[in-house]
Order: structure tokens, then sequence, then C-alpha cells
């Protein structure tokens, strides 16, 4: 509620003077604006002093049409808590924390960068020795130029960030070369993601581990497998026993054998050996550049046949539990890796000849029949780059894969089952697992255009990035079936692919989960489970009437009812 | 976004790693500025992207005065010629989400639409649609799902015209990493007062929109800060390719997309 309160010498005034005055209007309608409001203290008076002096300071256009909202602004603004007044904290700018890590980031470079500047200076020879050792790092500052000359590619920041962060692995992990393979958006972070080769000791070492761990890990598998079966046999004895004594009291009922299940796992498929295949490479992923480069574990087939079976986001936490149906064996780090491994062998793409088996120096015996198997390549120094309209061309034959396929065994060398079954089940020859047809994929170096179609939809769309000024564009291609997935390639030597997505296949018209299996039989089918129809009353009394004991003294007419009635039920 | 502000946005822009070049900027802010002095559109966006098999559709928005209602859509594969979008019709909505071809970029092409059942000769079953009309029908429905602003950016004037806030100063840090404060520009689907109580400080000239946080399922929806806090990213999971970045505390936001014009309906797998 308000009150009108005047003033006295304005109450004196407004009595004495009854002419109207101009002097005394201002003064009585002075207080009443000043009036103050019960619920707040305020008046409308210096409401309007602070909108005015708002606006006037600030001089925004077309207040009018805005100036409810000026008001309201105002009104905000004064009921702000004034923390200083409080304790004198300092608020560090919300920037701080990137700062902080970058910061470290940059030191370590730094240090890294003037030590090798000193020992250049110093030792020479050495120097040249430190050169071998250097790992090799993609030029990803110029890689991005040409990128973003084609409309992909990462902010400018964010791309010196990345390159920096990527010297930092350089120094700090024991790798060889380290190229950017790109950014996996996930629910809550973001991974960037660096590929790399190891350096030969720490290949040696991994390789070495790896043998370790497998050979008594198959063991394991055998053991397993062993103890399982007369695990069941037991079970099963068990049963029997127990069966005998309750079977012999009451009517014994005659069951049919208690089931036993024929399912036998799969023989698990051989992992790839570290630096070959699948796990050729080696990638590290870290939230933001400058935090600690994390290490992705190889990965087995099986992951790459699960995750070929399912869709999910990234979360951006490595551990997160990754729930599918066929249930994977792993973290995200699993899952994260082995779509990377997908999206690599689909998208590593470069124009025809930019790679080239062997060194490239000199002409060697190629097996190309082997498909490429798992020879090294390299880039061709003899590359010299083709013309615009030749990689433009939407055959799309200039261009060519550089990722090894993976086969549906979730290898990229075939394995050939039988090869271990023969030693393994010596027992059931019998069987004799047929003779299986090595899966072939399509070589390395074989031409997008081989690529299958996405309903109608070719597998990549080249673009061109300039049509004003032909000099300088180059050719981009982006992938339909990984939307994220690109190349560029000048006229020039330069080419580099790069993904930036969610790590999700596009898969028209959409994704449908596995079905279960069928339930297996749990009995031979026979008679004693067959469902079959209840006898009707006409089918017993037949049954009874061919089961009759023999009537002695047969009678004419008994013999001509039977028939009778029989010819009755046939007509029913 | 707005054409005009193309070279600054530039650096924000970031939609599945592509970015515009200087030459598509130039090129947009020419040809987009006389479009809009030839339509007198108070307010000019640069739409996006759809991708289509010989040459992509660029989208622009023109505004003239109310900023809900009064918008028109425009198309172009050359930027010479920016040919208006036809009304969106409720049926090519439906065939749109429908079809799995991909557009082809002639926008004088006829598609069939065919249900479930493979019947060409069934004429309930088999639909024809222009290429334009599935266009407008995309766009339509990208902008009814996924394009949104952020609280204050649209202003609701008291006559009932919709504008936008030529005042808006960006919404603060705590305001700028919840879902509620974005909201989706289209006629609200929500009662007015269910917009307007979910919030405690309820403003009637802002809050007559649907905001994004009741948009089924949760999650749907992906908003990063970075930037250490200073800029915020929305991407709806619904359609892979569409962006929206705010810059905290500062009127600069945009919307974009870019992608094949494809509804992402394995939403509820992927969480």
């Amino acid at each position: 509620m308000s009150q009108t309160f005047l003033l006295e010498p304005d109450i004196i005034a407004a009595t004495e003077n009854v002419m109207p005055d101009l002097n005394n209007d201002l003064v009585l309608a002075k207080n009443f604006l000043k009036q103050q409001s019960a619920a707040t203290g305020d008046s409308l008076y210096d409401h309007l002093v602070d909108i005015v002096q708002k606006i006037l300071s600030q001089k925004p256009p077309d207040v009018v049409d805005n100036f409810e909202q000026y008001s309201w602004a105002v009104k905000q603004e004064k009921f702000r808590p004034n923390f200083d007044l409080l304790n004198d904290i300092y608020l560090a700018p919300p920037q701080l924390a990137v700062v902080r890590r970058v910061d470290e980031m940059f030191r370590l470079v730094q240090s890294k960068a003037t030590k090798l500047d000193n020992i250049g200076e110093e030792e020479q020879e050495l120097d040249l020795e430190e050169d071998n050792e250097k790992p090799r790092i993609q030029d990803l500052v110029d890689h991005n130029y040409y990128f973003k000359e084609g409309g992909y590619g990462l902010p400018d920041r964010e791309c010196y960030a990345v390159y920096i962060s990527m010297i930092m692995l350089g120094i700090k992990e024991p790798v060889s070369t380290v190229r950017f393979f790109g950014k996996i958006f996930g629910t809550k972070a973001n991974y960037y993601v660096a590929e790399t080769d190891l350096t030969i000791e720490e290949l040696d070492r991994r390789i070495r581990e790896f043998e370790m761990k497998d050979m008594p890990g198959e063991g394991e598998g055998m053991e397993e497998t062993g103890q399982v079966r007369p695990d069941e046999h037991g079970e099963m004895l068990g049963e029997g026993e127990a069966h005998v004594p309750v079977s012999k009291e009451p009517v014994p009922p005659k069951l049919p054998p208690e089931p036993v299940s024929t399912w036998t796992a799969p023989i698990p498929i051989p992992v790839e050996r570290p630096g070959s295949g699948i796990n050729k490479k080696v990638y590290w992923v870290c939230n933001r550049p400058g935090e600690q480069w994390v290490c992705l574990p190889d990965i087995t087939p099986d992951h790459i046949r699960v995750a070929r079976l399912s869709v999910r986001c990234m979360t951006g936490e490595l551990d997160t539990e990754v729930i599918t149906f066929p249930p994977f064996d792993g973290s995200e780090r699993h899952y994260l890796r082995a779509q990377i491994a997908r999206i690599a062998a689909a998208t590593s793409i470069s124009p025809q000849g930019f790679f080239t088996f062997g060194s490239g120096e000199e002409e060697e015996d190629l097996d190309l029949e082997e498909g490429g198997g798992d020879m090294e390549f390299n880039p061709n120094p003899y590359y010299q780059g083709h013309t615009l309209k030749d990689l433009l061309d939407s055959n799309l034959t200039y261009w060519v894969h550089h990722g090894r396929h993976i086969l549906k065994q979730g290898r990229t060398l075939w394995w050939n089952p039988n090869a271990g079954m023969d030693e393994a089940l010596e027992e059931e020859e019998d069987e004799g697992p047929p003779p299986v047809e090595p899966e072939v994929g399509p070589s390395l170096f074989s031409p997008l255009s081989e690529d299958a179609r996405i309903e109608g939809l070719p597998a990549w769309s080249t673009r061109v990035s300039s049509t004003l000024c032909p000099d300088r564009a180059l050719v981009v291609i982006r992938s339909n079936t990984w939307p994220g997935a690109v190349a560029y390639a000048t006229t020039g030597k330069k080419s580099e692919c790069m993904y930036v997505g969610w790590g999700l296949k596009f898969q028209p018209p959409n994704f449908s989960p596995l079905q279960l299996p069928w339930p297996k039989d749990e009995y031979p089918i026979g008679p004693e489970v067959m469902e079959m129809a209840d006898p009707t009353f006409a089918d017993e009394e037949a049954y009874r009437i061919a089961h009759l004991p023999p009537v002695p003294p047969p009678d004419l007419l008994g013999e001509g009812e039977g028939y009778g009635e029989e010819m009755e039920e046939e007509d029913e | 976004m707005n054409v005009h502000k193309l070279w600054e946005y530039k650096e924000y822009i970031n939609v599945n790693g592509v970015m515009l070049t200087s030459e598509l900027i130039s090129i947009l802010q020419n040809s987009l500025t006389l479009l809009q002095v030839e339509n007198h559109f108070t307010h000019i966006q640069y739409w996006g992207q759809i991708y289509a098999v010989d040459v992509d559709y660029h989208i622009a928005v023109g505004i003239t005065t109310d900023a809900l209602s009064d918008r028109k859509y425009f198309y172009t594969t050359d930027f010479k010629f920016w040919g208006m979008l036809p009304k969106p019709k409720k049926k090519y909505k439906q065939l749109s989400l429908i079809t799995s071809f991909p557009f082809r970029g002639d926008p004088a092409l006829k598609i069939k639409v065919l249900d479930e059942s493979m019947d060409e000769a069934n004429l309930d079953r088999c639909k024809i649609m222009k290429e334009e009309s599935r266009l407008s029908a995309t766009i339509s429905n990208i902008c009814e799902e996924s394009e949104i602003c952020a609280r204050g950016q649209l202003l609701k004037q008291p006559s009932g015209t919709i504008v936008i806030n030529p005042n808006f100063y960006g919404l603060t840090g705590p305001e700028a990493k919840q879902l509620k404060s974005f909201l989706h520009i289209r006629v609200p689907h929500h009662r007015w007062n269910t917009n307007l109580l979910t919030r405690a400080d309820y403003n009637y000239s802002m809050d007559f929109l649907d905001s994004i946080d009741q948009d089924i399922p949760g999650g749907c929806w992906n908003l990063s800060v970075e930037q250490g806090g200073g800029l915020v990213y929305l991407k709806s999971l619904y359609w892979p390719g569409m962006m929206y970045f705010h810059k905290v505390r500062t009127p600069e936001a945009g919307f974009l997309y870019i992608g094949n014009g494809r509804k992402n309906l394995d939403v509820p797998f992927l969480l």
C-alpha cells in the first residue's frame, strides 16, 4: 500500500495558494512521483531518473520500441548483490583452467625446443642423431590452411593448440610419427585423436608383451573349455542319480533324456598383433588440447564385429561402460578405438599415386595379388599431382584408398578358421568343417569408384573450393558413408584426410538392432513332445469297437447294425 | 545467422568440421544483400546448406516484420538466382521424412516416394514429389525441431508481433549452461502458461516460446561449452549438421545447418 506523504512546507503551500500556480503543480506532481512503494521502498521518480540516465548514457537506437524492457533491465540491476562489499574475493576469469593447462604444455614444448637448439649449436654430430630420433610430426597448421580453403578444418585457435599438443605427444611418448586423425564429438566432451607409429623399441616391447600375454591366454581358453565339459557331464550324472530313487516309488514316468546343449562357442578369431592389421597405428586421445594424451588399447576382431552391429554416441569419458546388444567386451576406450579403426579403414584416401608400395625409390617386385597384404607403403617421391578436372571427376577413379579394408572377420588379413580347427578338434573329424572361401576385400590402393553406393548416393562427393579463381582452387572430397570425413588434394603435391564428426556411420533408412536368435529346440522332436489333436468321441468309439473281445455267436442283424454304425461314424 | 556478420562469425562456425570459406562468405554477402534490397527485408539470415549429389543447395531466410510467422525461405545453387521456396505442405513434410533418396540438386526433379510396400502402381502408396517441395518440407521440418534462439533474442511485443530483440545482451555464464535458456523458433506447441510458468523469473515478452529442455528424449540436445565458458554450442542429435552458437554476454549468436537433410532416427539408440 502506498500513502501520500506531503512534506510540510508543501502542504502549507498547497493550502495557502488557492490560485493555480505552475510551481505549485510541479511540486505536487513531483511529490506524487516520489511516493515510496511500501513493498520495495522504491519510488517512480528515482526509477525514471535511472532509466533516463541509462538511456542517455548508453544511447541505444529506437528506445521507444523497447522502453518496457529498458525499465525492466534497470529494475533488475538494482537487485544485483554486491559481493565486493561482503568480502574481498577475487573471482578468477573462467578461462583460467584452460590457460593453466595450455601454459604447462607450452613450457614443456618450449624447453624442449631450446634444448634442441643448444644441442644443435654445441654438437653437430649428435644433432644429426637426434634428428633421426625426433618424431615426424604432421604439419597440421599447413594442412588446416588447405582444409579451410576447401571449407573444412578446425578453427585457428583450436588448430594451433592441437598442433602444439601433438608436439608434446612426440616429446612425451615413444612415437616416431604423429598425424592428426580428427575430432570425435561426445555428449559430454569431445575427443581429439592423434594417429601415431611407435618407435621400433616400443613396438618390439609391445609385441613381446602381446606374445607373452597371448600364449598363456590361449592356454587358459583351452582350459576353460576343457573345464566346462567335465562340469556339464558331472551335472548330468548327478541329476541322473537323483532321478533314480525318486522314480522307483511312484509310477516311473518315461522321461525323455535331459537335453544337452550342443552350442559351442565359436573359436575366437585371433587378435592382430601390435603393429599390424587393425592395430597397425596407435591412437592417442585427449579431451582438450593440452591435456595428457591417453593411449587407446589395441582391439580384437570381436570389438569390430560388435561395433558394426551397434550405434552409440561417445560420451567423452573413456571408462564409460558400453551397453549394446551383442555385448561389447570393453569400455568406451575400446569402442572408440574400434570406431576409429573402422573410420580409418573406410576414409583414408589419397589421389592415385600419392602413396606407393615399398620405399618408392626403386622398382620392387610386388605381390599385388595378395591384396597389398600387410605391406608397407610410403609417400611417392615421383608423385606429380593430378589436374583439377581429374580429381573432380565424379567417377572417382583418381582417388584411391590407402586404408586397409577390414574384412567381415574383423581383421585386415584373412585368417583361416579351419587351420586352427583341424588341430584343436581332431575328434570331431566326421563333422568335416566346410572349406571356407578366403575372404578377400578390395586391395590396397583400389579406386573409390568401387565403393558401394548408398541408396543411389555415391559414397563420396567431390567439390571444388573456388569457382572465382581456378588457379587457387583445390578439390575437397567428402564421405557420405561417414559424415564428417573429408580429404583435400591440391593440383600440386598436397593431400590429407581428416575426420570431424560423431563417429557414426550413415545407415539409411535407419538402424535396427540385432534380433535375438530363435530359441533352440530343447528336445528332439518326437511323438512324446509333439502336440496332436485329442481323439474325439467317434475315434474312441471306433477304437473300442475295433478292440472288442471277439463275439462268439456272430449274428447277422448285429453285423448289419455294426456296419451301419461304422458308416455313420465315417459320415460324421 | 546474420549475413552481415558472417566475417565475425566465421571463427565460431564448426559443424562436423565444416567452415565457411572466404569466397563463400564474400559471395553470400553480395548476393544476399541484393536479395534483401529487392525484397525489402529488415533482416536476412544465412540458414545453411543442404547437400545434394550434383550441387549443394544454399538456403537463406528473409524477415520483414514478424520474426516468427513472416519468414521467407530462399534457395540457390549458383548464388545468381535465389528462388523462393513454396509454403511447406503437411503431406510433403511427412513424405520427406520417409524418403531415403538423396537430394540431386535439381529443384524441378520429380521423385517417387514409396510407402513401405514397394508398389508403384498403387497411387495411394506411391506419391510423387518435386524436389523443390521436398526441400521446403525438409527445411520446415528442421526449423520446427531444431531452429533455436537464446532466451531474449526474440521478443513478443504487446501488439503480438514478434521481433528480433535489438538490445539483446546475451545470456550470462550460468544461464548459458542450461538448456532451458534456449527456445524453439516455432509457433509454440505448449500452452502459453506452461511455457511461462516453467521459469521462476518469467517474462511475458520472452517466455512465449517452447524451451528445448522439454524435448524428448532428454539428451537429444548436446550442449558444449568451449573457450573456458565463453562460447556455447548446441547441437541436435536428431539433425546432425545443425549448430547453434552463442557467445556468452554478447549479442553474438547464430544458427546454421549444413547436412544432407536427413533426420537421424537412431537417437534413442545413441544415448
